[in-house]
């Protein structure tokens, strides 16, 4: 039961720090300190655990395992929030929609690779990653020959 | 003093409900693409169809993993679905913006 609790707290937790990032509009702590701060209370953690006499290779893979569920729990909110966007924004708002919704499924998009690399990093799946990084390379090509094939599409159909 | 069992449970239960909960949010995501393909014109419905198979690409790679179903073939599918439905889209763009 203290489980499950500890594990609806974290993630409650997760949600509000994400969601306060959103409705704020921009960082509440920086990324440039944010990740190093992380990054060394997770290494300070591993070296208590160590410390306590636990093997030095579980508690690094229990604590990594901790921090994936964090990150994607971090990815929902923007997830839920580009579908709301899909769903809200429709025709009524004019012709450049488009573009709007181009930017959602950039979202969309970004948020599913960065999960896949730091979460594949994260568990040791390195295929997870490698998947996760190949499509974060190719996302600016595809959201730009999307943009780009609705620019000329629409200005052909002005001419016609 | 932190019990190792504990700490394990804690990770392991974490990471389950973590990434299924991330699921149901690509899975609605997907949905809210597919209406977006069906009602919008053609670059459009390219453009929901990508952020679909993105959404389906994920969500099945989360599920073949050990820690979660253990679905194996999901992971091959999903790497089609990643890889090619990226390059499909630019291809398709492309000859969308020639016209054809």
């Amino acid at each position: 039961m203290l489980v499950e609790i500890s594990v609806v707290v974290y993630m409650l937790v997760v949600f509000g720090f994400v969601a306060w990032n959103i409705k704020k509009g921009s960082f509440l702590i920086d990324p440039s300190i944010l990740v190093p701060v992380l990054i060394f209370i997770g290494a300070l953690a591993v070296a208590l655990l160590a410390f306590m006499g636990i093997d030095f290779g579980i508690a690094t893979t229990t604590i990594m395992k901790i921090g994936a569920a964090g990150i994607l729990f971090s990815g929902t909110i923007p997830m839920v929030a580009a579908g709301i966007g899909l769903l809200r924004f429709g025709d009524e708002y004019g012709i450049n929609i488009f573009y709007a919704r181009n930017h959602i499924g950039g979202v969309v998009d970004c948020v599913a690779s960065l999960v896949m690399i730091f979460v594949g990093l994260l568990i040791v799946r390195l295929d997870l990653a490698a998947v996760g990084f190949f499509f974060f390379m190719l996302l600016p090509f595809t959201s730009n020959a999307l943009a780009n094939s609705y620019y000329y599409s629409y200005q052909r159909r002005i001419k016609q | 003093m932190i019990d190792l069992s504990f700490l394990n449970s804690f990770a392991e239960s974490a990471f389950f409900w973590s990434a299924l909960i991330f699921s149901f949010a690509c899975s609605f995501t997907g949905l809210a693409a597919i209406r977006l393909s069906l009602k919008g014109e053609a670059v459009t419905s390219l453009m929901a169809v990508s952020t679909f198979t993105t959404v389906a690409g994920v969500s099945l790679f989360l599920i073949s993993l050990p820690e979660l179903f253990n679905v194996g073939f999901a992971r091959d599918t999903a790497i089609a679905l990643l890889v090619v439905g990226s390059i499909g889209t630019i291809i398709f763009a492309r000859l969308f913006r020639m016209g054809k």
